[in-house]
């Protein structure tokens, strides 16, 4: 079975957050980027398919010259080809744009699976996979727990609000979107680092982006920073507070 | 090419709740544009949503029926959606952002060559939609750039659903055409995890008990107060090592990694092997009598107090605002 | 001394039906007065069958030693510790004597007495062929064979009584199977001195002195051939083991090249690992201070030495099959595989006890964590904490996977400048000082000392983990990257000096970085104030302070007094039953503290127990490690637990509150 993982770089989660002088992203000359943790999953989920199933996986990875450092990572993970898009501009592409990228790689590939995660840590939409596979023409489902491989095509796990599951059957080829926490990761090794530098990285040159349907156009601290707010009162008071934060910032009743 | 469409979701006859906060935001957004706002209902045997649907402010309501719109499937949906928007030329889609929209909808929006502005959390004259970026460090503001239908989901709790005007609105059925060829998922029935394990790193909320409490005899309060939220039950890990609860209620880092929704601390004053544990969690709510506490440290909210009066009486009041 | 001669002379009684002559005590040694030459003849046959038999053990050893893989980056320098340590421990037997003196002591007069003997054997074996060099007619002779009967006398006392130790006391850290092998060498030994001793009550010349001389011949002779394969080998290979042994406590040595991850398999395990557990005297000093085993781990480091030894001798040097097992397997083998497992490799506090304690030269560590190593970078342990831990160190760059923001507000909260060339000194915060709320209270107590001293300081704007706990769980990927980002940082900031609360990043930085580049000079906070303890407050508070010795201050860094200067300033200092080298592990090294629950006991919590039994107002710290795991052990045990100080705050205590730092 041949897996293409559709990964993405993104700023660290604690990284620091400074607005660009553009208004429109956040200063990039003090962020350190690293693999989207949905995308890490969605590997892991691909390179345990192969040790069960046998097969090739293939990682894809579309933005600058510095992705290139969560390729290798990929590689020294397990996969066993990586594919770079080389595109400086990716910031300027829409959902849509960054798709039409991936589905031209992913057309040539011609794989039976297209795994990615759930949504980016960074811009959060949640909505590449799904219209890859829209693109691709080929049938998808969405925050997959479960993934087995059966005569027919697959059997996966959705997972739905509230505690509820679904299993749904598919033909392949087939796109899935990965939910975070499914599998246990693994970490990089010395070995995969070693392995990794005997492994093919490709780069494609993006085509010229298309205007996007959709723009961002500015950026902005939320006005709500993390502070502790001290609630006080008899505990009746107190109750009523809790309350109130519960049904309206925590949402939660 | 004028309107609000609003897509409302159910499941076997039953409204997804967040549905009628996207009613609220299709309204509110259709009243901002002086547009008209209708609403939509896709599956099969839907007629009483419909009816309710009909006592709303909307200018119609499509009951989008097809058999092969029984169950759920994306392609279904996608399908019966599009022939609905093509047909009827909304300026505005509005979804809930639920799972099942955020399973259909980008692909929806691709046909139309337009890109959902999904989970939004305002919407500003413009419209402007603004969304979060970096897990809720950034806003951003966002702009439909071209025509087209604009599709948009908004985030839960963004709009009320008590917000939803009242009024009268005629049900127009229209039936898509599909073939059964054009599914290619095979949905299954929906399921529980059968055993229910304790699977704390999937709770979405969480109420923790710590040393505070004192005695094992007085774990119960803090029990009330967890099934009264609809929260697993946590604690550090004295208590379980006490055999107060079972190892596998321990958060920290020899214990479980947690990163619910809520996490009601009480009685935890915070070492950093809990900490580490717990350190995801969207919101942290502290009940802890020691107000130097480093719980206080990561709380959203603080209670400085007695927890054995505090935590009943947040029991009772969540109880009582739960109906 | 007079009923163990009586004793002594037993050996030589039982043969005296044979004796025609009476037995008396003479000053001089019989000696048998003419050798026929069958006699010169069966002795050389005898000599070359024993000699055979010997080669015919050792070679396949020998073998195994020389076909291990090389060790790269051995060097003999420095040489003047190297023989220092052969000075002291072989010869003088320091380290025997030291761990247990009254066996040490036993211990020593055998290997004296043999040193002694060495010539008198010589004598021995070449007096049939004329070729004697020493005769009890001669000055020298005499003198010679009396200065050797008196050794022979210590040594036949002592093995009686390490032999009455082994079979009758039998201590479990000696092994719960009694070996009979011991058994026939003690007698031999024994024989040996009896035999030769009793040549001083018997007339030259007679039978009796003919049936004593062939008896401790024979003896000899059957004596040389056991030596290989049992853990006697250790009188052939230890002198040289302790003098070979790699330079550094608990040295971890570089992997060589690109096929290198560690000891996966024989192929992996080297020359000087070789050496070493076919060295191993089964003493057990390893496994009797050793954390795990003492609270009902798997992990029993003198198991593991002889697991190497006996997969060496199965599998050999060059095998591909794995050394440790996935999962504990229960067998009969001897040793039991449970040993060679991963959990057993994994439960190792990295304390260092064994590593110190063993009289050989075993580098326990380095095997250990060669195994580790051999695991980790390969992928194939699979631990849920550790894995967590390896990605909080790839990703946060802290050990506690905490957002490096926590650091900054921490850091802005306390006013701490940021090192920018022109203070003296970069205080080094740590994984815990930057993050632990606890570490964090010592970190400020001992800003708060350096400003009261006026000693000026600055923090790295960005600081990562040190890789400490990467290190000693065998990541040699999270390692490297976390020691080249440091070196980077410390010279980016034109970092001069360092100063620290952690013991581990002190060792971290200060050795195990070396492997990739020199940092700055490093010391801990216990030395910088025992430096400046003039200037510091002494306390008339007459509260007790039990000092617990962190294992990577005391025995990694040899830092024992100073920590010490500092209590005995803020109070009365308690020892603890095991102190200063003995010191007991807290259970937190060797990256234990991210792991999960442990099997058995908590190491922690025996300690603490220990640390409570003295009846000590205050816990004494100065490892910020130790300090959390002794805050939870301490409050499960007791409601009124002893005080749990760092001994920054020890001093910082006594410091006019309110220091104002101009900022």
């Amino acid at each position: 079975m041949k897996i293409l993982v559709a990964i993405k770089q993104v700023p660290e989660r604690d990284a620091q957050i400074n607005i660009a002088d553009s208004g429109r992203w956040i200063d990039e000359s003090d962020v350190n980027y690293t693999i989207n943790e949905p995308d890490a999953y969605a590997l892991e989920e691909a390179l345990q398919l192969k040790e069960k199933n046998g097969g090739e996986v293939v990682v894809i990875c579309a933005g600058p010259e510095r992705v290139t450092s969560t390729l290798r990572e990929a590689l020294a993970k397990g996969a066993d080809r990586a594919i770079h898009i080389e595109s400086d501009d990716i910031g300027e592409r829409d959902t849509l744009g960054v798709a039409e990228m991936l589905a031209e790689v992913a057309k040539a590939e011609a794989p039976d699976l297209i795994l990615t995660g759930l949504q980016s840590d960074d811009l959060g939409l949640g909505q590449t996979g799904v219209v890859l596979a829209e693109l691709l023409g080929i049938p998808h489902a969405t925050i997959i727990m479960q993934v087995e491989v059966t005569d027919s095509g697959l059997k996966v796990k959705r997972e739905l609000e509230d505690g509820w599951f679904q299993h749904v059957e598919m033909p392949l080829p087939a796109l899935l979107t990965i939910q975070s926490g499914g599998n246990k990761l693994r970490y990089a090794t010395l070995m995969g680092i070693k392995k990794a530098k005997t492994k093919e990285t490709r780069t494609v040159q993006a085509g010229a982006a298309a205007s996007p349907a959709i723009t961002l156009e500015r950026v902005y601290l939320p006005k709500k920073q993390k502070k502790t707010e001290m609630l006080t009162g008899t505990p009746a008071e107190v109750a009523a507070k809790l309350v109130e934060k519960l049904k309206f910032e925590v949402r939660v009743i | 090419m004028s309107g609000v469409l609003v897509l409302m979701e159910q499941r076997g006859g039953v409204w997804n709740r967040m549905s009628f906060e996207a009613l609220a935001a299709g309204q509110q957004l259709a009243a901002k544009l002086g547009m008209e706002c209708s609403a939509a209902v896709i599956g099969e045997g839907i007629d009483a949503l419909c009816a309710e649907l009909a006592g709303k402010k909307l200018a119609k309501v499509f009951a989008v029926q097809h058999a092969l719109l029984k169950d759920y499937t994306s392609d279904g949906y996608v399908a019966a959606a599009e022939l609905l928007i093509r047909q009827t030329d909304p300026a505005y889609v509005v979804l809930p952002h639920t799972y099942q929209v955020r399973d259909f909808a980008p692909a929806l929006a691709t046909r139309f060559k337009q890109v959902l502005i999904s989970d939004v959390i305002a919407i500003h004259d413009g419209p402007v939609f603004v969304r979060q970026l970096l897990q809720g460090k950034l806003n951003a503001d966002y702009k439909q750039a071209d025509a087209g239908p604009c599709f948009v989901s908004v985030q839960a709790g963004t709009f009320r659903a008590e917000a939803v005007e009242a009024g009268a609105a005629s049900v127009e059925n229209f039936t898509p055409q599909l073939e059964a060829g054009q599914i290619r998922n095979k949905p299954g029935e929906l399921f529980r995890e059968a055993a229910h394990t304790v699977d704390l790193g999937a709770a979405s909320v969480i109420v923790s008990v710590g040393r505070g409490i004192g005695e094992q005899e007085n774990i119960g309060i803090v029990e009330e107060l967890a099934s009264a939220l609809g929260a697993e039950l946590a604690a550090s890990r004295p208590i379980c090592d006490n055999g107060w609860l079972p190892m596998e209620r321990q958060v920290g880092s020899s214990g479980q990694t947690v990163s619910p929704k809520l996490y009601l601390a009480v009685g935890i004053s915070g070492a950093i092997q809990h900490l580490v544990g717990m350190k995801g969690s969207k919101t942290v709510i502290a009940i802890n009598k020691d107000e130097n506490a480093p719980i206080f440290e990561v709380a959203d909210y603080g209670v400085v107090g007695d927890l054995f009066e505090v935590v009943p009486a947040l029991t009772k009041a969540v109880l009582a605002a739960k109906g | 001394m007079v009923a163990l001669v009586c004793a002594a002379t037993v050996g030589a009684r039982s043969m005296g039906a044979a004796f025609s002559s009476g037995l008396h005590l003479s000053a001089t040694l019989a000696e048998p007065a003419h050798f026929s030459g069958f006699e010169a003849a069966l002795l050389l046959v005898g000599v070359a069958i024993s000699a055979g038999l010997f080669f015919w053990r050792f070679g396949p050893i020998l073998g195994t030693i020389f076909r291990s893989k090389k060790d790269t980056n051995f060097s003999l320098h420095p040489i003047g510790r190297r023989v220092w340590d052969f000075f002291w421990e072989v010869l003088c037997q320091g380290k025997v004597i030291k761990q247990r003196p009254l066996p040490g002591l036993a211990h020593a007069f055998v290997f004296w007495g043999f040193l002694a003997f060495a010539l008198v054997s010589l004598n021995h074996l070449a007096n049939p062929l004329g070729l004697a060099f020493l005769t009890p007619t001669g000055g020298v002779g005499n003198f010679y064979f009396i200065f050797a009967a008196i050794w022979a006398l210590l040594v036949a006392v002592s093995i009686t009584g390490l032999f009455v130790r082994r079979f009758f006391a039998r201590p479990i850290w000696l092994g719960t199977k009694v070996s009979n092998e011991s058994g026939v060498i003690a007698f031999l030994i024994f024989l040996l001195m009896a035999s030769y001793l009793g040549a001083f009550f018997v007339d030259d010349g007679g039978t009796a002195v003919k049936v004593l001389w062939w008896t401790h011949t024979l003896t000899l002779l059957i004596f040389l051939p056991l030596i290989p394969q049992t853990k006697h080998l250790h009188l052939v290979l230890s002198p040289l083991t302790v003098f070979l042994k790699r330079d550094g406590f608990s040295k971890i040595p570089p992997l060589s090249g690109d096929e290198d991850f560690g000891l996966i398999a024989g192929k992996d395990v080297t020359q000087l690992i070789s050496l070493q557990v076919y060295s191993c005297v089964e003493c057990g000093r390893c496994t009797e201070h050793c954390p795990a085993s003492n609270t009902g781990k798997v992990l029993n480091p003198k198991e593991i030495i002889l697991g190497v030894q006996s997969y060496l001798n199965q599998s050999g040097p060059a095998s591909d099959a794995p050394l440790l097992t996935e999962a504990l397997v229960e067998s009969r083998d001897n040793p039991p595989a449970k040993y060679m497992s991963m959990e057993a490799a994994f439960e190792c506090t990295t304390c260092g006890s064994c590593e110190y304690q063993c009289p050989v030269g075993i580098q326990h560590l380095p095997i250990i964590i060669g195994l580790r190593r051999g695991a980790t970078n390969t992928g194939a342990w699979e631990d849920t904490h550790g894995t967590k831990l390896f990605l909080a160190l790839e990703k946060q760059g802290n050990a506690l996977g905490l957002s490096a923001m926590e650091r900054d507000k921490f850091i802005q909260k306390q006013g701490f400048p940021i090192f920018d060339g022109t203070q003296e000194y970069c205080l080094w915060l740590g994984c815990m000082g930057g993050y632990d709320p606890k570490g964090r209270e010592i970190v400020a107590d001992f800003a708060r000392v350096m400003q009261h001293l006026g000693t000026t300081f600055g923090v790295l704007k960005k600081e990562k983990c040190t890789g400490d706990p990467a290190r000693r769980l065998g990541n040699d990927l999270v390692f490297q990257t976390m020691a080249e980002s440091g070196l980077k940082a410390f010279e980016a900031a034109k970092v001069q000096k360092i100063v620290s609360i952690c013991p581990h990043c002190v060792r971290t930085i200060s050795n195990d970085w070396r492997e990739y580049g020199i940092a700055p000079e490093i010391e801990h906070h216990s030395e910088f104030m025992a430096r400046h303890k003039e200037r510091l407050p002494k306390q008339a508070s007459g509260e007790s302070i039990v000092y617990h010795d962190p294992c990577y201050l005391g025995r990694y860094r040899d830092v024992y007094d100073e920590p010490r200067e500092i209590v005995k300033m803020a109070g009365e200092l308690v020892e603890a039953p095991r102190s200063h080298e003995r010191s007991f592990c807290c259970g937190a090294g060797g990256g234990l503290a991210f792991l999960g629950e442990e099997r058995g006991e908590r190491v922690s919590h025996v300690r603490a127990a220990e640390l409570v039994g003295t009846g000590a107002q205050i816990v004494g710290t100065a490892c910020p490690f130790c300090n959390t795991m002794f805050r939870d052990a301490l409050s499960s045990m007791s409601d009124a637990p002893p005080q749990l100080l760092d001994i920054a705050q020890l001093t910082a205590r006594a410091l006019p509150k309110m220091q104002d730092t101009g900022e």
